[in-house]
């Protein structure tokens, strides 16, 4: 059972180096790149100006690690180039490196050349360690789907149940959140949680407790259900916060980042090969968890599967 | 300048106790805090609700309500608009609700505002106060309105102003809140984001200011352009006002006091005086600090009305 980030790292180390692909990788990359190749996690690929990667790497504790340069001299090339190196099966993982975050999803996104799957919704997932107890928690959507509809929810839910049943979790505990606790027609998030739900109920996400709709008051605490008249399955010991929007999503995982001072990574979910991003509330040491969790995401069984 | 909810509590001892109609206090939490309301003199509470129900639950937390004015009401719509009404004519300056779904509160004050025809929205205010950083802080409209749209969230604006300037704060700061990213396109509460900080700019939401950052990452890091050092990250750019794309997002957040080190209040700002809107779930120490809040701000506005 994967509690901790800690956890995330010595599972990863276990399943052994994955090749990373990295379009243009910029200083932060190489270093976090190092201390994932030092762990036995990672052989970097990097692709870009072999003088410029060069120079950069041997900055790095890398220089004297195991890693690839492919050549490519224009931002764009490299990144089409990093896709399908990834696509091809001849690196395992890509990285955002230096492409922008528009230009790397509309790359990966894309139905013919990028690492698109079919049948599934990309999603993106937070993962948050519990102060309190040893426990990660999983915030969905929280970067990638604008306003999903009940289909688009239904499969980033079943991203992140894959991802739990992963880390160890048999029959995930999912909280569908919206504004308030009751059905309410006049809400649409309240009527697409209830749909959710019922279909957890009916098996439709095979073992799973899926509640709602629950407003945050009801999924965190026991007391405040209580007096609410809820009775809930996964009040007070949720795994997955599945949130009706990204203005919620986003926010929220933001927020637990700023004013909890919780630590934080993620994962791009759905797609045929783990994407590793860079989002600005990761810290530089979360990074090289977020290659381990995309290390643990490879292969049968797992996530990209 | 108000700065703290002890802020408010000193300052409700001094200004009370007021008149204060609670609006079905058939509850035991809610029972206790205007036991401690009363006690503390912050208010004198009219009961208005099923006499048999307010009587056992009194018992029950041991409350003597034998000398205070009590109404009769057993209907939640009938009790909500009676309390509404008592204070948009002048009669109390504040009120409270109790065992009754929120809605009906807000059904109430809706009506009295389009008799009253002041031309406030109605919406609620639920302030944070953050350890480390130096005031209070507003997410509005927590309760009320589902979708808002830019004009509507003028109007939210103009009422979370409206508090801040009864605090003593002369020009506040406000961010509008989005889950705009690098990715996904300008999506529906960036537009309201530059539609009101352009209005706000021209000076068409009073005295206030937008400021540019729309996330907790520009609040707390700056502009994140670069790759941003989560070791930088400081609350002191913190505005007071942060408006909420939606009700759900409101909602998800500014409730999560249950999780974080943070301290929630809320009420409702009608043009006549405040509503107390404690939530089902609060505990009767969270709903004796929303009574302080509004006795000091039923004062002020008193002042400022008459």
């Amino acid at each position: 059972m994967i509690r901790t980030f800690r956890d995330i790292l010595d599972a990863a180390g276990r399943k052994g180096a994955k090749r990373i692909a990295v379009p243009f990788p910029v200083m932060d990359d190489l270093r976090t790149l190092s201390r994932a190749a030092a762990a036995g996690l990672a052989v970097p690929c990097l692709v870009g100006r072999p003088e410029a990667l060069r120079s950069g790497i041997g900055r790095t504790p890398l220089a004297s690690l195991d890693h690839e340069i492919v050549e490519e001299s224009d931002r764009r090339a490299a990144l089409r180039r990093a896709v399908a190196l990834v696509r091809e099966g001849r690196a395992d993982i890509l990285m955002q490196g230096g492409a922008r975050h528009r230009a790397l999803l509309t790359a990966v996104l894309d139905p013919r050349s990028g690492l698109v799957k079919k049948g599934r919704v990309a999603s993106y997932v937070s993962l948050f360690p519990l102060r309190k107890r040893e426990k990660l928690i999983l915030v969905t959507d929280t970067y990638l789907n604008n306003h999903p509809d009940l289909v688009g929810k239904r499969g980033i839910l079943e991203n992140a149940l894959q991802l739990a049943r992963l880390l160890g979790l048999d029959v995930p505990k999912v909280a569908v959140l919206a504004a308030i606790e009751q059905v309410n027609p006049g809400i649409p998030s309240t009527l697409d949680a209830a749909v959710l739900s019922k279909m957890g109920e009916r098996g439709q996400f095979g073992k799973a407790t899926v509640e709602g709709p629950l407003d945050i008051d009801c999924a965190l605490s026991e007391t405040a259900a209580d007096r609410k008249g809820l009775k809930s399955a996964v009040t007070g010991d949720v795994d997955i916060y599945l949130v009706p929007e990204i203005d919620t999503g986003h926010l929220l995982a933001e927020a637990l980042v700023f004013f909890g001072n919780m630590q934080t990574v993620g994962a791009v979910l759905g797609t045929a090969k783990p994407v590793v991003l860079n989002l600005p509330f990761v810290s530089g040491e979360n990074r090289v968890v977020e290659i381990a969790l995309a290390c643990l995401n490879c292969g049968d069984g797992a996530n990209h599967g | 300048m108000i700065r703290s909810l002890a802020d408010f509590t000193r300052l409700a001892r001094e200004k009370g106790p007021k008149r204060l109609a609670v609006l079905a206090p058939e509850d035991e939490e809610f029972m206790r805090a205007v036991k401690e309301g009363w006690e503390r003199g912050y208010i004198e509470p009219v009961l208005i609700g099923n006499a048999e129900k307010m009587e056992a639950v009194a018992g029950r937390v041991g409350f003597d309500i034998g000398p205070f004015e009590k109404i009769p009401g057993t209907e939640q719509q009938a009790i909500s608009d009676l309390g509404i009404r008592m204070l948009f004519s002048g009669e109390l300056p504040i009120a409270s609700k109790g065992q009754i779904p929120t809605s009906y509160i807000y059904r109430s004050i809706i009506r009295e505002e389009a008799k009253a025809a002041s031309g406030m929205t109605v919406s609620v205010v639920t302030f944070w106060e953050i350890p480390g950083i130096d005031h209070l802080v507003v997410f509005t409209d927590t309760g009320v309105n589902i979708k808002p749209d830019a004009k509507a969230k003028a109007e939210i604006i103009k009422n979370a102003v409206f508090v801040y300037h009864l605090m003593g704060v002369s020009r506040p700061k406000i961010a509008v809140l989005s889950g705009r990213r690098e990715l996904g396109g300008r999506i529906a509460s960036y537009r309201d984001y530059q539609f009101l900080k352009k209005a706000a700019d021209a000076g068409d939401l009073g005295e206030c200011e937008i400021v540019s950052a729309t996330s907790f990452t520009e609040i707390f890091l700056g502009s994140r352009g670069r790759r941003a050092d989560l070791t930088e990250a400081s609350g002191e750019g913190m505005p007071h006002i942060l408006v909420v794309p939606c009700l759900d997002t409101g909602n998800v957040i500014c409730k999560l006091d249950f999780f974080l080190d943070v301290t929630r209040s809320s009420l409702v700002a009608t043009s006549r005086g405040p509503v107390c809107i404690p939530a089902r779930s609060d505990f009767s120490d969270n709903i004796v600090q929303q009574l302080a809040m509004s006795v000091v701000l039923a004062d002020r506005m008193e002042k400022e009305v008459h």
